[in-house]
C-alpha cells in the first residue's frame, strides 16, 4: 500500500494517536452526555415532584374554598330557594377572593348558575359531578384545558355542586417552569376525541404529540429520550381527568442540546487539543521516521548503484544498528569490488605467465574493430614457438612458460603500442598499433633477429625459434575471433611453407567448411560412379616392358569439376572417409586388372593404400578375402610415413598381405622422415623413390647420389625399385644405368584410363637407352 | 264530625267484599330488607278526598343528634312536632319546596311544630349538625305506610280495583326517588308484591 517506509511509519504512529483520541473524545462525549442526561432526568423528576406538590396545594386550597362556600347556610338557602342572584352575588364575591378563573354551580337538576351553560358539555360535566363525590381532574371549558374543583351543596340533601374551575394555560404553566431549576418547557395535554392535544397556542408538534399519547399509553413514569430533530427528555405525568373517557397528562420537556450547551466548549477544546496532537504526532513520527527511513533509503539507493556496477560509498551518519548496516554494506561493497577486479583480472590473463588471455585479446580487437577508419586495419600477429614441446621437454615446464613470458616481455619492449597476449601454450599473439598489414610484415622482418636472440633462463641462454602468421582485418570485415583464426591459420600456413613470417592466404586455406561437405559428397559419388581409376604404367627397365600399372583415383565432380586427388584423398585420410575410398578403389582396381586380363594384358595392379588403414584389421580382411576371391595380383603402395600409427598391428598386417601374395611397396621414399628402422622391419616388395628426387636426377649432384646409394639399399634388402616422376629419356637413362627396376611418369606414359590403357599396352614397344647393367646385380 | 260518620263506613266496606290488605316487601338489589321505604297506593289513581289521618304520632323527635324516625309519613297539612331530646341544642330547617321551614335554637324539652303543606318531602337537617339528615313525606292519599326493619309493610283496607301504587325512599335511584310498583289492581282479600329498588349511598355529612 505505501511504498515508503517513511510515509508507512508517519501513518501507522499519527493513526493510532487519532484513534486513541477518539476513543478519548468518544468517552468523554459519552460521559458527559450520560451525565447531562442524568442530571436532566433527576431535574425532571424532581420537577415532576413540585409540580405534584404544587398541585396538591392548589387543589386543596380551592378544595377548601369550594368545601367552605358549600356548607354556607345563607348559601344553601340561596340555592335551595333558588334565590339566582344571591347565589351569583356569591360565588363572584369567592371567585374575587381565591383568585378564580371560573366558578358555578351545577344543580342536581342540571340548572347551572355563575356560567354560560353554553360554554360547558353540561351532560359529561354533571355525570362526572354525580358519580363521584367530590369530583375533580382537568376539564375542556371553550376548548381550554381547566383544573376542576367541585364540592357537594346539601341542604341536607344534595341539591348540587360548587364547581371552581382554574386555567391550565400558557401563564400557569410559566409559572410552574419558573420553579424548575433548568429552563424546562411545561405544557398539559389533554385527550380530545382520541388526540392529545396541547393546550398551548405554539405550532403543533405531531413527534411531541405521538410521544405523549404512547407515553401515556404504556403508563411512563420516567422520562424518556425524544429523539428526531432536536433530541429532548420528556416526563409525562398523567394528570386526573373529571371524567374517566377524558385523559390529561403533564409534559415537561428539557432539549438535549439545552442541557449538552454548558459542556460544548469543553468538547471543542477536547476536539481541538485532539486535532493539535495529531498534527505534532503526525510531524514527530514524520521527522522520526524519516530519521529512521533516510539512512535505509540511501543504502537502497546504494544497493542498486551497486548492482549496476557502479562504485559506492554510503556515509556512515549514525552509530547504531542502520550505522553499522551501512559500514558492513561499505565493507561488503568493497571486497566485491576486489572480487570482481580479481575475477576480470583472472578471466582476461593467462594464470602461468601473467599476459592477457584470449578473452582480453578478443576484447581488444573488438574495441580497435571500432574505433579505427574505413581504410584502416587491425593487425594481429600470432607468434609460435617452433618445436615447442621438445623445448619444453628439454628445459622443463616452468622455464618453458617463462621463455614465453620473457617473450612476450621481449615484444613489448621492442613495440611498445603493440597489445601482446597468450593465445595457446606456445602462441602468443600481438596486436599491432599499425593499421597496415604490409607495414608490420616489414617491421617484424626487420625485428626478427632481435626476437630470436636468445633469452636468459637462469642464466643460460636459450634459443628461441618463432614463427610469424599475420592477418588483418578492416570494419566490419571480421569479429576478433575470426581474426585470431586467421593468424592462428597463417602460422600454420607458414610452418607447412617453412617461411618465418607469413600473411594468411585466403587462397590457400580454401574454404575448409565447403571440403567438409565435399567429403559426403564423395562418398555420393562413390556410389554414383563419379569416381573412376586413371592408370599409369610402370616400365620394367630390364625388359622394356610395361609390367605393372599404379591405379589412381579421379572425381569429376558433378558441378566442381575435376576434383584433384590429393585434396579429396587427403581429407579422405583426415575425415576417416579412406576406407570407403580405398574399398572402391581396391574393387575397382580389381575389376579393371580382370578386364585387362581378358585384353590379354596381365600386368601387376598397385593399389594405394593409406597408411591409416594399415593397422585396420578389419580392412585387412577385407582386403585379403577380396583379392583371394578375384585371384588378383595386386601391389599395396603404402606411404612410408604413415605406417607409424600403429607399427606392431600394422607390421603384423604386412606380413599377411606378405603371406597372400599381395606385394607391399613402400611409396614415396625419401620425401618424409623416412626411417631406416622401418626399412628393417617391413617385409616389402619395392621401395618407390619420390619423383622430388628423380625429377633432378639429370641435373647431377647429390640427388643422383641419393637415389643411386638408395637403389642400393633397396636391392641389398631384397627390395626392387621404382623411380617415379620419369619425364625425360635422359632421366630414364640415368635410372637404367643406376640399376633401377622400374621407372614411372611421364615420359613412360600418363595416368590413362582403361580403354586408353587397352590400346597403349598393345601398341608398347620401347627401345631402352641402355643395356641393363644390373643384371650382374641381379 | 262528619269525619267520625264515614270512618266506620269506610272501614265496613273495607272488611267487607270490597277491601283488602296490601303487603309490599321492599328489598335493595343486594336483597337486604329496605326500611324506611314509602309504600302509596292511590286507588284509581287518585288522591285520598278528605281529610288523612294515620295511626303513628307525627311528631320527629332530635335524639343523639339524629332525628328519629329516619323517615316519617305525614298527611298533607299535618303539624309535625319537632320535640329535642338532646342535651344540645339543634337548628331544624327544610328548604324543600312548599314544605319550608325553620325552628331555630330551640332546648330541651322544647317543643315546635312545623305545618307541612305540600305533597311531596321535607328533606330536614340541621344547621349545626351536619350529619343529622331526616325526611318527611307528605302524602295525599289515606293508603300509605314505610317498612320497618324487614322492609315489609301492610296498608290495611285498601279498595279492591284498579291502583297505582308507588313506592318512595330517600336514596332511591329514580325520578322524585319513586319506582312505581307492578301492582295496577287489587282484588277483594290480601295481595301482596315483593319489590326491589336500586339505593344510591347518602350524600357524606
Amino acid at each position: 500500500m505505501f511504498q515508503r517506509l517513511q510515509t508507512k511509519l508517519t501513518v501507522l504512529y499519527a493513526g493510532l494517536f487519532a484513534l486513541a483520541l477518539s476513543l478519548v473524545a468518544v468517552t468523554v462525549y459519552v460521559a458527559i452526555a450520560s451525565n447531562a442526561q442524568r442530571t436532566v432526568r433527576q431535574e425532571l423528576a424532581a420537577s415532576g415532584t413540585v409540580f405534584d406538590r404544587v398541585w396538591a396545594l392548589r387543589t386543596q386550597r380551592l378544595q377548601d374554598g369550594a368545601d367552605l362556600l358549600s356548607r354556607d347556610f345563607g348559601f344553601r338557602a340561596a340555592i335551595a330557594t333558588h334565590d339566582r342572584p344571591t347565589v351569583e352575588s356569591a360565588i363572584a364575591n369567592l371567585r374575587q377572593r381565591l383568585g378564580l378563573d371560573l366558578a358555578f354551580t351545577v344543580g342536581v337538576d342540571g340548572d347551572v348558575t355563575g356560567v354560560d351553560p353554553a360554554r360547558l358539555d353540561l351532560e359529561k360535566l354533571w355525570g362526572a359531578l354525580d358519580a363521584e363525590d367530590g369530583a375533580q381532574g382537568v376539564f375542556a371549558i371553550d376548548g381550554q384545558p381547566y383544573q376542576l374543583i367541585s364540592a357537594p351543596i346539601l341542604s341536607p340533601t344534595l341539591t348540587g355542586w360548587i364547581v371552581f374551575a382554574a386555567r391550565l394555560d400558557e401563564p400557569e404553566m410559566q409559572a410552574l417552569e419558573k420553579l424548575s431549576a433548568i429552563g424546562l418547557d411545561a405544557q398539559v395535554f389533554d385527550l380530545r376525541g382520541g388526540k392529545w392535544i396541547s393546550a398551548d397556542h405554539g405550532p403543533a408538534n405531531p413527534a411531541l404529540t405521538a410521544f405523549v399519547g404512547q407515553a401515556m399509553h404504556d403508563k411512563v413514569s420516567e422520562p424518556r429520550m425524544l429523539r428526531g430533530g432536536a433530541d429532548s427528555l420528556v416526563l409525562v405525568k398523567p394528570i386526573k381527568a373529571l371524567d374517566k373517557a377524558s385523559g390529561a397528562a403533564l409534559v415537561l420537556r428539557y432539549p438535549m442540546a439545552q442541557a449538552m450547551a454548558p459542556y460544548r466548549p469543553l468538547m471543542g477544546a477536547v476536539v481541538i487539543v485532539g486535532l493539535i496532537g495529531a498534527a505534532l504526532v503526525a510531524a514527530a513520527s514524520w521527522a522520526l521516521s524519516r530519521g529512521i527511513s533516510k539512512p535505509i533509503v540511501a543504502l537502497d539507493e546504494a544497493a542498486q548503484r551497486l548492482q549496476r556496477g557502479e562504485e559506492v560509498i554510503v556515509e556512515v551518519t549514525t552509530r547504531d544498528e542502520i550505522g553499522r548496516l551501512a559500514q558492513s554494506f561499505n565493507l561488503m561493497a568493497g571486497e566485491i569490488r576486489e572480487r570482481e577486479a580479481e575475477m576480470t583480472r583472472q578471466a582476461l590473463h593467462d594464470g602461468e605467465t601473467g599476459l592477457p588471455n584470449r578473452r582480453a585479446l578478443e576484447r581488444t580487437i573488438e574495441g580497435r574493430l571500432t574505433g579505427i577508419g574505413a581504410n584502416q586495419q587491425v593487425v594481429v600477429t600470432a607468434v609460435g614457438f617452433d618445436r615447442f614441446p621438445q623445448v619444453r621437454a628439454a628445459i622443463g615446464y616452468e622455464l618453458a612458460t617463462e621463455l614465453v613470458a620473457k617473450l612476450g616481455q621481449r615484444i613489448m619492449d621492442i613495440a611498445p603500442g603493440a597489445m601482446v597476449g597468450r593465445l595457446t601454450t606456445s602462441i602468443l599473439c600481438v596486436i599491432s598499433d599499425n593499421d597496415d598489414l604490409d607495414a608490420v610484415l616489414a617491421i617484424i622482418d626487420s625485428v626478427l633477429p632481435q626476437l630470436e636472440a636468445p633469452i636468459l633462463l637462469g642464466g643460460e641462454p636459450v634459443d628461441v625459434h618463432i614463427t610469424h602468421g599475420l592477418a588483418a582485418a578492416s570494419v566490419g570485415e571480421l569479429d576478433a575471433a575470426r581474426l585470431i583464426e586467421r593468424a592462428l591459420i597463417a602460422l600454420d600456413q607458414a610452418r607447412a611453407a617453412h617461411k618465418k613470417i607469413m600473411a594468411f592466404d585466403a587462397e590457400a586455406y580454401g574454404d575448409p567448411a565447403a571440403n567438409l561437405s565435399l567429403m559426403s559428397e564423395m562418398l555420393e559419388a562413390v556410389r554414383s560412379g563419379a569416381l573412376y581409376l586413371n592408370h599409369q604404367p610402370k616400365l620394367d627397365l630390364r625388359t622394356g616392358a610395361i609390367s605393372g600399372v599404379e591405379a589412381l583415383v579421379r572425381w569429376n565432380h558433378p558441378t566442381r569439376g575435376f576434383v584433384r586427388p590429393d585434396l579429396f584423398v587427403g581429407m579422405a585420410e583426415e575425415t576417416g572417409h579412406i576406407r570407403a575410398l580405398t574399398d572402391y578403389v581396391l574393387a575397382q582396381a580389381i575389376e579393371d586388372q580382370a578386364q585387362l586380363r581378358a585384353a590379354g594384358h596381365d600386368v601387376l595392379m598397385s593399389v594405394n593404400v593409406s597408411g591409416r588403414l594399415i593397422d585396420d584389421a578389419d580392412f585387412a580382411r577385407h582386403a585379403l578375402a577380396k583379392v583371394k576371391a578375384a585371384g588378383a595380383r595386386l601391389c599395396f603402395e603404402i606411404t612410408e610415413t604413415a605406417v607409424i600409427g600403429n607399427p606392431d598391428v600394422a607390421l603384423g598386417v604386412l606380413e599377411r598381405f606378405a603371406d597372400a601374395g599381395i606385394a607391399v611397396s613402400i611409396d614415396d621414399y625419401g620425401s618424409g622422415l623416412s626411417s631406416l628402422a622401418y626399412l628393417k622391419q617391413i617385409r616389402a616388395d619395392e621401395l618407390k623413390i619420390d619423383k622430388a628426387f628423380v625429377m633432378t636426377l639429370e641435373s647431377g649432384g647429390k640427388d643422383a647420389l641419393l637415389v643411386k646409394s638408395t637403389i642400393d639399399l633397396a636391392h641389398s634388402l631384397g627390395m626392387k625399385v621404382t623411380a617415379e616422376g620419369v619425364e625425360t629419356r635422359e632421366g630414364l637413362a640415368a635410372l637404367q644405368l643406376m640399376g633401377c627396376d622400374l621407372a614411372q611418369g611421364y615420359f613412360v606414359a600418363k595416368p590413362l584410363g582403361l580403354d586408353k590403357l587397352v590400346a597403349f599396352l598393345g601398341e608398347w614397344s620401347i627401345d631402352l637407352p641402355a643395356e641393363a647393367p644390373a643384371r650382374k646385380l641381379a | 264530625m262528619k269525619r267520625i260518620v264515614l270512618l266506620p263506613m269506610v272501614a265496613l266496606w273495607g272488611g267487607h267484599a270490597l277491601a283488602g290488605d296490601f303487603t309490599t316487601t321492599v328489598r335493595g338489589t343486594d336483597g337486604k330488607p329496605v326500611p324506611d321505604a314509602v309504600v302509596m297506593v292511590y286507588p284509581n289513581g287518585q288522591p285520598t278526598k278528605g281529610p288523612i289521618k294515620f295511626p303513628w304520632a307525627y311528631r320527629v323527635a332530635q335524639q343523639n343528634i339524629q332525628f328519629s324516625p329516619f323517615v316519617l309519613v305525614v298527611p298533607v297539612g299535618a303539624d309535625v312536632s319537632f320535640p329535642n331530646l338532646d342535651k344540645v341544642r339543634h337548628h331544624v330547617y327544610s328548604f324543600s319546596a312548599g314544605n319550608k321551614f325553620e325552628i331555630k335554637l330551640y332546648g330541651r324539652e322544647e317543643n315546635r311544630t312545623a305545618k307541612m303543606n305540600a305533597a311531596g318531602v321535607a328533606a330536614i337537617g340541621c344547621n349545626i349538625h351536619d350529619q343529622m339528615v331526616g325526611f318527611i313525606r307528605v302524602v295525599d292519599t289515606a293508603y300509605a305506610g314505610k317498612t320497618d326493619a324487614n322492609g315489609v309493610v301492610t296498608i290495611q283496607d285498601v279498595p279492591a280495583g284498579a291502583v297505582v301504587a308507588k313506592v318512595w325512599h330517600p336514596y332511591l335511584r329514580g325520578m322524585k326517588n319513586e319506582k312505581t310498583l307492578t301492582t295496577t289492581s287489587l282484588p277483594a282479600g290480601a295481595a301482596r308484591e315483593a319489590v326491589s329498588i336500586e339505593l344510591r349511598a347518602p350524600a357524606p355529612h
